[in-house]
C-alpha cells in the first residue's frame, strides 16, 4: 500500500460514488450527511423553542404531521425527546461529521502534498461506521416505548432501566458508539498521515494550522471517544443484561449494587475532552482564515501551536468542572476550579493571536473571513463566561440552568459552526468548482450573527434568574413564571437565527450546481491545496510538491511591490 | 392588534396566517404570561446568599471590560484595516522577543485579573460558606433528610425528639419547614434517579443521588415562603417537580413543630414500612 | 518515500497482485495498529478504572461469603494463552527471515499451534462461565458478578476479533496473500493478540490474585 501510487480511478458508481476510498468523496459524503443532519437538529431546537415560548400550543406547520397522537402539541415526554436528540444529533451526527469527517478528508491530504490518507479503506469504512450510527439512532425514534428522553449527558441511573426502559435509550448507546468507533477510524487515520506523508519541505512548523487543529482533534479523539465507548458498553449490560455497575444497591434488591456517579466521571472524562474535539479544528481553521484575509502571517504560530497542545494534553484533568453540585468531595472540587483556570490562560493566548493577527492587516472582508472574526467574538464571549462556570460560588447557582446553556451554545455550538461555516465558503470553490454567492454569503453572516447572540445572550440572563434547564414549560413553577418574557424573546430570536441558515441552504444547493466556474485560487492564498488544478484530479498531485516556505508568508516585503503572497512551494526570493 | 401595529415593520407580514399567528401569538403572550417581569434571581435569603451575588457582579465587571476590549480590538482593524488599492498589511510573524514578551505579559495579567482573583474569592466562599457544613451535634443545626423520587420532595425532620427514626418524626412531601436564623443541614438520597434540590431565593442547590448521602445546608434570615425546584434531569415530570420552603420565625417554629410532631406521633403506623424511610445522621 | 515525485502506476489495469510491501509501509502500518492499540488501551483502561473505582466503594473484597470462580481454571487459562501468544509471535516473526519454502511451513505450524491454544483459553474461559451459571449466579446476582461477567464478556468479544484475525492471516498466507513480501498484516494480528492477552493478565490479576 505505498503511498507513491496512483491508485487507478475507479469506474463502477458503487466505488466512485458510495464505497469510494478517495478522500475527497468522502470529504463530500461526511459534509453533506453532516449538513443534513444539522437541519435536522436545528429543527428539534426550533421546535423545542416553541414550546418554551407557548406551553401546550400545537407546533404549527409541521405539528400535525410529528406528533399526530396529541394533536401537534409537544407532550413533556417527547420534549425531553427532543433536547436529547437535539444535543446529540449536533455534537455527533451534526459537527463530528461536518467538521471533522468532511474538513479533516478535505484538507489535510491536499494541505501536506498527499495523494490520499494513508489507510484510504479505513477511511472508507470510517464513513459508513458514522452513517451506521445515524441509522440507528434515526430508527430508534421510532421504537414502541419512545426514543430516548434522558439527556445527551444520559446519567443514569434515569439512563438504566430505572428510569428508562424500552429499546429507545439502549439503541441511543449503540448509535453513539458506533458514531465513536468511526471517529476513532478517522482519528487513526488523520494522525498517521500527517505524521507519515507531509511532502518534502513540510516539516511541522510548515504545516497549515488548520492541519494542526486537526491532527489534535484526532489525538483527543482515539485516546477519549474509547472512554466513552466502555461507558456505553457498560450502560448496555446494565440495561440490557442486567448488571449493576451503575445501578446502586438500594434499589437493586439483594446483593452489592453499583454507582451512578461513576458514569458522570467516565462520560466527562470523555465529554470535556470532546467539547476540545469540536472546537480545536475550528480553531485551526480561524488562525489560518484570519491570515489569509488580513494578508498577514498569522500571528505567534509557535504559540498558537503551543497553546493548542497545552490545551489538549490539559483538556482532561478539568473533566470535573461538570460535577460541582455532585457531591466530589472539597478537594476534588478546588483542583478542578484551579485547573479551569489554567486551561483558559492557553486559548486566552490563541485568542490574543487572533486580534493580532488583524491588527495592521489588510483586510478582505470576505464570507469567510467574516465567519473567522465572528469566531472571535462569540468564543470570546462563551469563554469569558466560562469563569462564571468555573468558579464553583457562582457555579452552585448557575449549574443546570440557562446560563450554563448560554455558555456552552456560544463557546461550542457557535464558534464550531461558524468555523465551519467560514470552511465551507473558504474551500467551497476548490471541492466543488464553482464559486457560492458572496453576497448571499454575508446576508447569511449578518442575519446570523445577530440573532445567534441574542438567543444566547438572554438565556444567560434567564440562568442568572434561576431558570433551570430542560424544563418542558417555566410557568408550572411560580417562581419561574416571571421570566416567560425570556422565553418568548429567545424563541424569537432562534427562530430569526434559523430563518437565515436557509439562506445558506439556498446559496450551497443553488452553488453547488449552478454557481460561477471557480478560478483555481480565488482567494489568493499559499498554502499547497491551491496549487493544484479544480476541479481536483483523483490522484490530487501530479508530482508530489516540495514545499520551500510557511503558509501564511503575505506581505512579505521581500515579494515586491507587485504581489502579497506566494505559494508554499515557491522559494522566498532574496 | 393596534399594540402590535406600532412597533412592527410590516403589520402585513403578521396579519399572513401562516407567519402571523405564530409571531403575534408570540408577541402577545410576553405580555399575557410574564406579569412582575424578573431579570434576576431576587433577593437572597440566605446568611451566604449575597456571596453568589457580588461575586456573580464581580466577573460581570471584569469579563465586561475585558469583552469591550475585544470589540474595539475586532471593530478598529475592521474600519482603519480594510484593504484598499496600495494598502498593505504589516508583515509581523509575532516571533520576535518583544512579542513573547508581550503575549507574556498578556497572558499573566489576564490570568490574575480574571482568574486569580476571581479563584482567591471562591476559595474563601467555598471554606467559609458552602463548603463549611454546621455540627450536627450543635443543638442549634435544624436537621432535615430528604428524600427525592420521580417527582415529589420528602423531608423528614427529626421532631420534637431530635431523634430520627421515632415516631414523632415530621414527614412533610413538596413543603420543607424551618426555623429562621438556624443553620438548617441537610442529609440528600434519592429512592430512583438523581435529582437536585435547588433553593433559588437562598442560593443553595446539591445533587441528590441514588445509592448514597449528600450533604448540604444553609440558614435562612427572611422569613417567608420560598422556592423548591429541582434542578436534574428526572423524567418527564421534572418541570413539576417544585415545592415551597416555609421560613418561620422561631417561636412561631416551635408552635409548628410541636403540632406536628404530635400528630406524626398519633397518626403512626407501624405496619407502613415504606413510610418509614429515615437513616442514622451522615456527617 | 519518492522523492523525486513521479507518479509510479504498479502494473497494467486493476491491481489484483499487491506489489511488496516496503519498509516504509510496514512503519504506517505499525503506527497505524499503534494508535488502535492505544485507543483500545483506554477503553479497556475505562474498564478497569471502572472495577477499582466499584471495588473500592466495597469494604470487603470480594465480598463476604461469595464462593469465587476457580483461580485454578483462570490461572491455567492464563498460562495457556500466554503461550498462545509465544507461538504466535514467534510465527509472525519467522516471517521476517530469509523467505523459503521451509520457513514457510514453520509459519504454518507455529501460527495453528498459536490458534489452538486460543481457542484453548476461550474453552477454558466458557467454563468459569458455565461453573457459575451452575451455581445459579449470572450477571445479575449483585456487583462481583456485574464486573466478572461485564469484564470478561468484553475481553471474550476481542478474543473472538482476535481469533478471526488470526484465521484470516493463515489463510492469508495459504492463498500466498501474505508472507514474507508482505506481513504487516500478519504482525499487526499478533499484536493485536498479545494486547487481548495482556489485557486477560490484568484481569486475572484484579480478579484472581488482588
Amino acid at each position: 500500500m505505498s503511498s507513491d501510487h496512483i491508485h487507478p480511478e475507479p469506474t463502477t458508481f458503487l466505488r466512485k460514488h458510495v464505497f469510494s476510498i478517495d478522500h475527497k468523496v468522502i470529504a463530500k459524503q461526511f459534509l453533506w450527511f453532516g449538513l443534513i443532519w444539522l437541519g435536522i437538529g436545528g429543527i428539534m431546537a426550533m421546535m423545542l423553542r416553541w414550546q418554551l415560548a407557548n406551553p401546550g400550543v400545537p407546533v404549527p406547520l409541521i405539528g400535525g404531521l410529528l406528533f399526530p397522537r396529541t394533536g401537534g402539541v409537544i407532550d413533556p415526554a417527547t420534549y425531553n425527546t427532543l433536547f436529547t436528540m437535539h444535543g446529540t444529533i449536533m455534537i455527533f451526527l451534526g459537527l463530528t461529521p461536518a467538521m471533522i469527517g468532511a474538513l479533516g478528508n478535505w484538507c489535510i491530504p491536499l494541505m501536506i502534498g498527499a495523494r490520499d490518507m494513508i489507510f484510504p479503506t479505513l477511511n472508507m469504512l470510517s464513513f459508513w461506521a458514522m452513517f451506521l450510527g445515524g441509522a440507528v439512532g434515526f430508527y430508534s425514534l421510532f421504537v414502541p416505548l419512545g426514543a430516548t428522553e434522558v439527556g445527551w449527558t444520559g446519567y443514569p441511573t434515569l439512563s438504566t432501566t430505572v428510569g428508562a426502559v424500552g429499546q429507545g435509550e439502549t439503541l441511543w448507546a449503540i448509535a453513539v458508539f458506533l458514531i465513536g468507533a468511526s471517529s476513532i477510524m478517522g482519528g487513526i487515520n488523520y494522525i498517521t498521515t500527517v505524521i507519515r506523508l507531509r511532502c518534502p519541505g513540510m516539516t511541522w512548523m510548515r504545516m497549515p494550522l488548520t492541519v494542526w487543529g486537526l491532527f489534535l482533534t484526532s489525538i483527543l479523539n482515539v485516546l477519549f471517544i474509547p472512554v466513552i465507548g466502555s461507558a456505553m458498553i457498560i450502560l448496555v449490560l446494565d440495561r440490557v443484561f442486567g448488571t449493576s455497575f451503575y445501578v446502586p444497591a438500594s434499589i437493586m434488591s439483594g446483593g452489592t449494587g453499583g454507582d451512578p456517579i461513576l458514569y458522570q466521571h467516565l462520560f466527562w472524562i470523555f465529554g470535556h475532552p470532546e467539547v476540545y474535539i469540536l472546537i480545536l479544528p475550528a480553531w485551526g481553521v480561524v488562525c489560518d482564515l484570519l491570515s489569509f484575509f488580513a494578508r498577514k502571517p498569522a500571528f505567534g504560530y509557535r504559540t498558537s501551536v503551543g497553546a493548542m497542545v497545552v490545551v489538549t494534553v490539559l483538556s482532561a484533568l478539568v473533566y470535573g468542572h461538570h460535577m460541582f453540585t455532585t457531591g466530589l468531595s472539597a478537594m476534588l472540587g478546588e483542583s478542578f476550579m484551579l485547573l479551569t483556570m489554567i486551561i483558559s490562560v492557553p486559548a486566552e493566548i490563541l485568542f490574543f493571536n487572533w486580534l493580532h493577527t488583524l491588527w495592521k492587516g489588510s483586510l478582505r472582508l470576505t464570507t469567510p473571513m467574516l465567519f473567522a472574526m465572528g469566531v472571535i467574538f462569540v468564543f470570546g464571549l462563551g469563554g469569558l463566561t466560562g469563569i462564571y462556570c468555573a468558579t464553583i460560588g457562582t457555579d452552585i447557582f448557575l449549574h443546570d440552568t440557562y446560563f450554563i446553556v448560554g455558555h456552552f451554545h456560544l463557546t461550542m455550538a457557535a464558534s464550531a459552526l461558524f468555523g465551519t461555516f467560514g470552511a465551507i465558503y473558504f474551500w467551497f470553490p476548490k471541492m466543488f468548482g464553482r464559486m457560492m454567492s458572496e453576497r448571499l454569503g454575508k446576508l447569511h453572516f449578518w442575519l446570523s450573527f445577530f440573532p445567534l447572540v441574542l438567543v444566547f445572550c438572554i438565556m444567560f440572563i434567564s440562568g442568572y434568574a434561576g431558570m433551570p434547564r430542560r424544563y418542558y414549560d417555566h410557568t408550572s413553577a411560580e417562581y419561574l413564571r416571571p421570566l416567560q418574557h425570556l422565553n418568548v424573546a429567545t424563541t424569537v430570536s432562534a427562530f430569526l437565527l434559523g430563518v437565515a441558515q436557509f439562506i445558506f441552504v439556498f446559496n450551497f444547493i443553488k452553488s453547488r450546481w449552478w454557481g460561477k466556474t471557480a478560478p483555481q485560487n480565488p482567494w489568493d492564498v499559499g498554502t499547497v491545496d491551491w496549487t493544484i488544478a479544480t476541479p481536483v484530479p483523483h490522484y490530487n498531485f501530479k508530482t508530489i510538491p516540495v514545499v520551500r516556505c510557511g503558509p501564511h508568508e503575505f506581505s512579505n516585503p521581500v515579494l515586491g511591490p507587485d504581489t502579497d503572497w506566494i505559494y508554499q512551494t515557491e522559494e522566498l526570493p532574496g | 392588534m393596534s399594540m402590535l401595529s406600532t412597533f412592527t415593520p410590516s403589520f402585513a407580514l403578521l396579519r399572513s396566517r401562516w407567519l402571523g399567528c405564530p409571531l403575534a401569538l408570540m408577541l402577545t403572550s410576553t405580555w399575557a404570561l410574564a406579569q412582575d417581569k424578573r431579570w434576576g434571581p431576587g433577593e437572597p435569603a440566605s446568611d451566604y446568599g449575597y456571596r453568589f451575588g457580588e461575586l456573580f457582579w464581580l466577573i460581570t465587571t471584569l469579563v465586561s471590560v475585558a469583552f469591550a476590549l475585544v470589540v474595539v480590538l475586532l471593530i478598529v482593524p475592521m474600519l482603519r484595516d480594510r484593504a484598499r488599492p496600495g494598502h498593505r498589511a504589516s508583515f509581523d510573524h509575532g516571533k520576535s522577543l518583544h512579542d513573547k514578551r508581550l503575549t507574556a505579559v498578556i497572558s499573566i495579567i489576564t490570568f490574575i485579573v480574571l482568574d486569580a482573583w476571581v479563584l482567591v474569592i471562591a476559595m474563601k466562599d467555598l471554606r467559609e460558606a458552602y463548603w463549611a457544613i454546621p455540627a450536627a451535634k450543635d443543638p442549634q443545626t435544624y436537621k432535615v433528610e430528604v428524600l427525592a423520587q420521580q417527582w415529589a420532595w420528602s423531608f423528614r425532620a427529626a421532631g420534637v425528639d431530635g431523634e430520627f427514626g421515632t415516631p414523632d418524626d415530621i414527614l412533610t412531601t413538596n413543603e420543607l419547614v424551618v426555623p429562621k436564623d438556624r443553620p438548617v443541614s441537610f442529609n440528600l438520597t434519592s429512592k430512583d434517579v438523581i435529582h437536585s434540590l435547588f433553593l433559588p431565593e437562598m442560593r443553595m442547590k446539591k445533587d441528590l443521588n441514588p445509592g448514597a448521602i449528600n450533604l448540604a445546608w444553609f440558614k435562612p434570615v427572611v422569613e417567608g415562603e420560598f422556592s423548591i425546584l429541582c434542578a436534574e434531569l428526572c423524567g418527564f415530570a421534572h418541570y413539576q417537580m417544585f415545592g415551597k420552603l416555609r421560613v418561620l420565625e422561631q417561636g412561631q417554629f416551635n408552635e409548628w413543630e410541636a403540632e406536628a410532631s404530635q400528630l406524626a406521633s398519633t397518626a403512626f403506623d407501624a405496619d407502613d414500612t415504606e413510610g418509614h424511610w429515615a437513616w442514622d445522621w451522615q456527617e | 518515500m519518492n522523492t523525486t515525485g513521479v507518479i509510479e502506476l504498479h502494473g497494467d489495469g486493476p491491481v489484483n497482485q499487491a506489489p511488496p510491501e516496503t519498509g516504509r509501509d510496514r512503519v504506517n502500518a505499525t503506527l497505524g495498529m499503534i494508535l488502535f492499540i492505544g485507543s483500545w488501551t483506554m477503553a479497556f483502561g475505562t474498564l478497569f478504572l471502572s472495577f477499582l473505582v466499584l471495588r473500592d466503594k466495597i469494604a470487603v473484597w470480594p465480598p463476604a461469603g461469595i464462593a469465587l470462580p476457580s483461580a485454578p481454571i483462570a490461572g491455567l487459562a492464563t498460562l495457556v494463552l500466554a503461550a498462545s501468544s509465544v507461538f504466535v509471535e514467534r510465527g509472525s516473526r519467522s516471517l521476517s527471515l530469509d523467505a523459503g519454502s521451509g520457513r514457510k511451513a514453520s509459519f504454518s505450524a507455529l501460527w495453528i499451534t498459536g490458534m489452538l491454544l486460543g481457542l484453548g483459553f476461550a474453552l477454558l474461559q466458557a467454563w468459569l462461565w458455565y461453573d457459575l451459571i451452575l451455581a445459579g449466579r449470572t450477571q445479575t446476582s449483585g456487583l462481583y458478578e456485574s464486573l466478572f461477567f461485564g469484564l470478561t464478556w468484553v475481553h471474550a468479544a476481542h478474543v473472538v476479533v482476535g481469533l478471526f484475525l488470526l484465521v484470516w492471516a493463515l489463510v492469508g498466507s495459504k492463498l500466498g496473500r501474505y508472507g514474507p513480501e508482505r506481513r504487516s498484516f500478519v504482525s499487526n494480528a499478533a499484536l493485536f493478540w498479545h494486547f487481548v492477552g495482556i489485557v486477560w493478565l490484568f484481569l486475572f490479576l484484579g480478579f484472581f490474585v488482588f
